[in-house]
C-alpha cells in the first residue's frame, strides 16, 4: 500500500504541474502557424464543372424534385474538408498495477484488475462510421492477453420516422446508466459488483435488436425495448448463463424495457433518471424465470453560466433481482452510489459505496450475508486523451473472516478518433 | 382504409401547419444564433446549444439538447472539429435526418470563411489539441461573420423559399449595418496597428489578423495544455522586449496566469465573453463593440 502511494507521487511529480488547469483544444502550435492566411479558395477541389442555369434547369426537370433538393444544397465549396470513407478507429489502453490483501479477491468485473501485480485491463478498439444514409455501424473489440472479444457490433438506423431508432447486432443493453458504457467512460477503474453479480463481468449484452422511441413529452423521455440472447456467464449470468439452451420460443430470449428521463433543472444543474426491467429464462429448471428491476439516478452540477472547471456528480443505481428456482424464489438487492468531484480541470476525486444483500441463490452460494465495499479514487487528466488514477478500496463480505483491501494505480491512453459519449 | 384516410388528413394538416410555423434553428454557439437572428427575424425561432460563458470545446451532450435537435429544421455549426466532443452524439440521438451532417438542414459555417492556421505539415496530438482543418475561432472577425451570415441566408432561403425575400432583405440590411460598424471599429483601432499582444489560447488569431495586431504567443505552451512556468517565463521575457501591454482571453479560462503576466508587463488582462449573450438580447454588433471597447481601453 505504502509502496503504491510512493509510486503514484513519483508519477504525479513527474508530470508538469500547473497552477490551474485549462480547457483543451484548438488552434495550431506556433510552428504550424506560418501561413498567416490561407484563402479558402486555394483549398477548393481543383475543378468543378460549372453548369449554366439553363442546364441546371434541364437536369432538374429531368430528375424531378430529388435533383432540385440536391442541387440546392450542394456546398458552395471552399474549406478543405477532411473526408474519408475509412471508419473512425480509436484504441484505448487501460493498464493497472494492483495490490490485494487477500489472494482470493472478489472482483467481478471482466476488466477489473484481478491480481496483485500488473494487469492489462483491456485494449479496446472502437470503430464506427455511417454505412449509408440509412445505417450507422459501430463496433467495440476488446483485446486481452487471451485473445480478442467482440464486445459490441451493431448497426443503428439513421432515418426511421416517428422518432424511432433501431439497433441490431450485438450490444450492451441499456439497463441502467453504467451497463451500456465501456470501462474508459467510468469514473472508477473497476465495475460495481452489482453489474458483475447480476449480469456478469462483461455487463449485460447479447445478440439481438433494440427499438427506442423519443417521446413527444415536454421533457426528455426515451423509451427503450430490446430482445437479446439470454446466454453467457459474463453477459447474462442470472438468465441462462453459461448453459447454452436452444431457443424454442420467444420467452427463451432476454427482454428489456427501460425509460430514461432527463431534466435540465437549470443551466448548471442536470438530473437524469432511469427505470429498467429485464426478464428472461434461467437454467435452474423448466420455465423458471429471472426478473431484474433497476432504478438509476444521476445528478450533476457543472457551472456554465460563469467560468469554472468544477464538476460535482452523484450517481446511484439499484438492482432488485428475483430468480425463480424449482424450490422457491431467491431475491436480492445490489447497488452503488458515488459522489464525483472534479475540482480543477486536471484533478478529480470520487468516493463510492456498494451494497449487495444475501440471496440464497445458487449462482453465488457463498453470498449468504450482506457485502459492503467502499472505494476512493483520485484522477489526474494530463489531457482528455490520457488519465492516471489511484484507487483504494475495502471490501467487506460479511461472510468472510477478513475484509479485502485493495489499491490500484491505473493509466489510460487513447489514440485515434473516438466518438463522444452520451451524457 | 378509413384509418389510412384519417392518417393522410392528419399528415396534411400537420404539413400545412408546418408551412406556417417558424423555421426552428439550432446553433452550436451563441454568435451563430445572433447572426441567424439577424437573417431570420421573426420568421424563425432560434436556440443556441451553448452559452457565451461556456467553453465551446467542452459542452455536455445533455439529452435536453437532443430534444432541441429533434425538432430543428436547421442546425448551424462552426465546424473544424470545434464541436466534435459533443455534437455527433446529439445528432445521432436526435432521430432527425435533417440535422445529420449529411442532412439538408445542416450548415457548417467553416465551409464559407477564409480559414487561418490550416496545417501545412503532418500533425499529431503531441502538438497539443489541434484542429486539422484549421482554426475554428473565426467568429471574432466580423468579415468572416459576414460570410457566415450570407451562408445562413442562402441556406434559410433554400429551406423556406416562401420567405426568401424577407431573408434577403434582412441580410442586406444587417450586412450594411455590420459593414458600417466594422468601419468604426477599424478606425478606432487604427492607432494600435502593429501593437503586440499575448493571448491565452489561440482563439484570437482572426481578430489579431483583422485588426493587424501582432500576437507574440499564447500562455498555453501548446493548444489545450495549461501554462507551464518555463513557457510563461519565456513569453514574459519576449513580451517585455516587444512592449506587450495586453493579454487577451475568454472569461471562461482561468485568469490567474493572464493577470500575473499582464501585471508583470505593466498592462492589463482583457477578459472577454466567448460570444454574444443572445439570451439577454445582445446582438453580434453589441458583442463586438464590447470587444473593441475593451481592447481599446487596454491598448491605450
Amino acid at each position: 500500500m505504502n509502496r503504491s502511494v510512493v509510486v503514484v507521487w513519483i508519477v504525479i511529480a513527474a508530470v508538469p504541474r500547473a497552477g490551474h488547469a485549462q480547457p483543451i483544444d484548438a488552434g495550431v502550435p506556433e510552428a504550424d502557424a506560418a501561413p498567416a492566411q490561407q484563402p479558402a479558395e486555394d483549398a477548393a477541389p481543383p475543378t468543378k464543372p460549372e453548369l449554366t442555369a439553363a442546364e441546371l434547369a434541364e437536369i432538374e426537370a429531368a430528375l424531378g424534385s430529388d435533383a432540385k433538393d440536391t442541387a440546392a444544397t450542394a456546398p458552395a465549396a471552399a474549406a478543405p474538408v477532411a473526408s474519408s470513407f475509412n471508419p473512425d478507429i480509436a484504441l484505448i489502453l487501460d493498464v493497472a498495477a494492483a495490490w490485494f490483501s487477500e489472494d482470493d479477491n472478489l472482483q467481478t468485473g471482466g476488466h477489473d484488475p484481478l491480481k496483485t501485480g500488473f494487469n492489462l485491463q483491456s485494449l479496446e478498439m472502437a470503430i464506427g462510421k455511417a454505412v449509408d444514409p440509412y445505417f450507422r455501424f459501430d463496433a467495440n473489440l476488446a483485446f486481452s492477453q487471451d485473445g480478442v472479444e467482440i464486445e459490441e457490433v451493431y448497426a443503428t438506423t439513421l432515418e426511421l420516422p416517428a422518432n424511432l431508432q433501431v439497433r441490431a447486432g450485438q450490444f450492451l443493453t441499456r439497463f441502467g446508466r453504467l451497463n451500456p458504457t465501456h470501462p474508459h467512460a467510468w469514473d472508477f477503474l473497476d465495475q460495481p459488483f452489482a453489474i458483475g453479480r447480476v449480469f456478469g463481468g462483461e455487463g449485460n449484452r447479447g445478440l439481438g435488436f433494440e427499438v427506442s422511441y423519443l417521446t413527444p413529452a415536454p421533457f426528455f423521455l426515451e423509451l427503450v425495448g430490446s430482445v437479446t440472447d439470454a446466454n453467457g456467464e459474463g453477459t447474462a449470468r442470472s438468465f441462462f448463463g453459461p448453459v447454452d439452451s436452444p431457443v424454442k420460443s420467444l420467452v427463451d430470449f432476454e427482454s428489456l424495457l427501460a425509460a430514461k428521463e432527463f431534466f435540465e433543472l437549470s443551466d448548471n444543474w442536470s438530473l437524469a433518471l432511469g427505470q429498467s426491467i429485464a426478464s428472461g429464462p434461467n437454467a435452474t429448471g423448466r420455465d423458471t424465470r429471472t426478473n431484474v428491476m433497476g432504478v438509476d439516478l444521476y445528478l450533476k452540477y457543472r457551472p456554465i453560466t460563469f467560468g469554472s472547471d468544477t464538476v460535482v456528480a452523484l450517481q446511484s443505481e439499484w438492482l432488485y433481482r428475483r430468480r425463480q428456482m424449482p424450490d422457491g424464489v431467491a431475491s436480492d438487492v445490489t447497488g452503488y452510489a458515488y459522489l464525483f468531484w472534479r475540482f480543477t480541470k486536471r484533478w478529480g476525486t470520487a468516493v463510492r459505496y456498494e451494497l449487495g444483500t444475501a440471496s440464497g441463490d445458487d449462482l453465488d452460494p457463498e453470498w449468504v450475508d450482506d457485502r459492503h465495499r467502499v472505494s476512493v479514487n483520485l484522477s489526474f487528466w494530463p489531457t482528455e486523451f490520457s488519465r492516471l488514477r489511484l484507487q483504494g478500496s475495502v471490501d467487506d463480505p460479511t461472510w468472510q473472516e477478513n475484509p479485502i483491501w485493495a489499491a490500484f494505480l491505473a493509466a489510460e491512453f487513447s489514440v485515434g478518433a473516438h466518438g463522444s459519449h452520451k451524457f | 382504409m378509413r384509418l389510412i384516410q384519417l392518417l393522410s388528413i392528419a399528415v396534411t394538416l400537420a404539413s400545412t401547419s408546418a408551412a406556417h410555423a417558424k423555421v426552428e434553428i439550432v446553433t452550436t454557439v451563441p454568435d451563430l444564433a445572433a447572426l441567424a437572428r439577424e437573417v431570420g427575424g421573426n420568421k424563425v425561432s432560434i436556440t443556441a446549444l451553448s452559452l457565451p460563458t461556456q467553453d465551446p470545446h467542452f459542452v455536455d451532450a445533455k439529452p435536453s439538447l437532443v430534444l432541441k435537435l429533434n425538432k430543428a429544421d436547421l442546425l448551424i455549426a462552426v465546424g473544424l472539429g470545434l464541436e466534435v466532443g459533443w455534437l455527433p452524439v446529439l445528432q445521432n440521438g436526435a432521430r432527425n435526418p435533417k440535422v445529420a451532417t449529411s442532412g439538408t438542414g445542416y450548415l457548417e459555417c467553416a465551409q464559407h470563411v477564409k480559414l487561418l492556421d490550416v496545417p501545412t505539415k503532418a500533425i499529431d496530438r503531441s502538438m497539443g489539441d489541434i484542429h486539422p482543418g484549421g482554426n475554428p475561432h473565426y467568429l471574432f472577425d466580423p468579415r468572416q461573420a459576414a460570410s457566415c451570415t450570407q451562408a445562413i441566408a442562402t441556406k434559410l432561403s433554400e429551406l423556406d423559399p416562401a420567405n426568401a425575400k424577407v431573408y434577403a432583405a434582412n441580410t442586406k440590411a444587417f450586412l450594411a449595418k455590420l459593414d458600417k460598424a466594422r468601419g468604426d471599429w477599424e478606425k478606432r483601432m487604427t492607432p494600435y496597428k502593429g501593437h503586440a499582444v499575448i493571448t491565452f489560447h489561440r482563439s484570437w488569431i482572426y481578430l489579431v489578423e483583422w485588426l493587424q495586431l501582432v500576437s507574440i504567443g499564447e500562455l498555453e505552451p501548446k493548444p489545450g495544455i495549461p501554462p507551464t512556468s518555463r513557457h510563461v517565463a519565456a513569453l514574459l521575457q519576449l513580451g517585455k522586449s516587444k512592449g506587450v501591454k495586453c493579454v487577451i482571453q475568454e472569461a471562461f479560462y482561468p485568469d490567474k496566469t493572464g493577470r500575473l503576466v499582464a501585471n508583470k508587463l505593466g498592462g492589463t488582462v482583457v477578459l472577454l465573453a466567448g460570444g454574444s449573450d443572445v439570451g439577454a438580447g445582445e446582438t453580434y454588433i453589441d458583442h463586438m463593440t464590447h470587444v473593441i471597447d475593451a481592447l481599446e481601453s487596454a491598448l491605450k
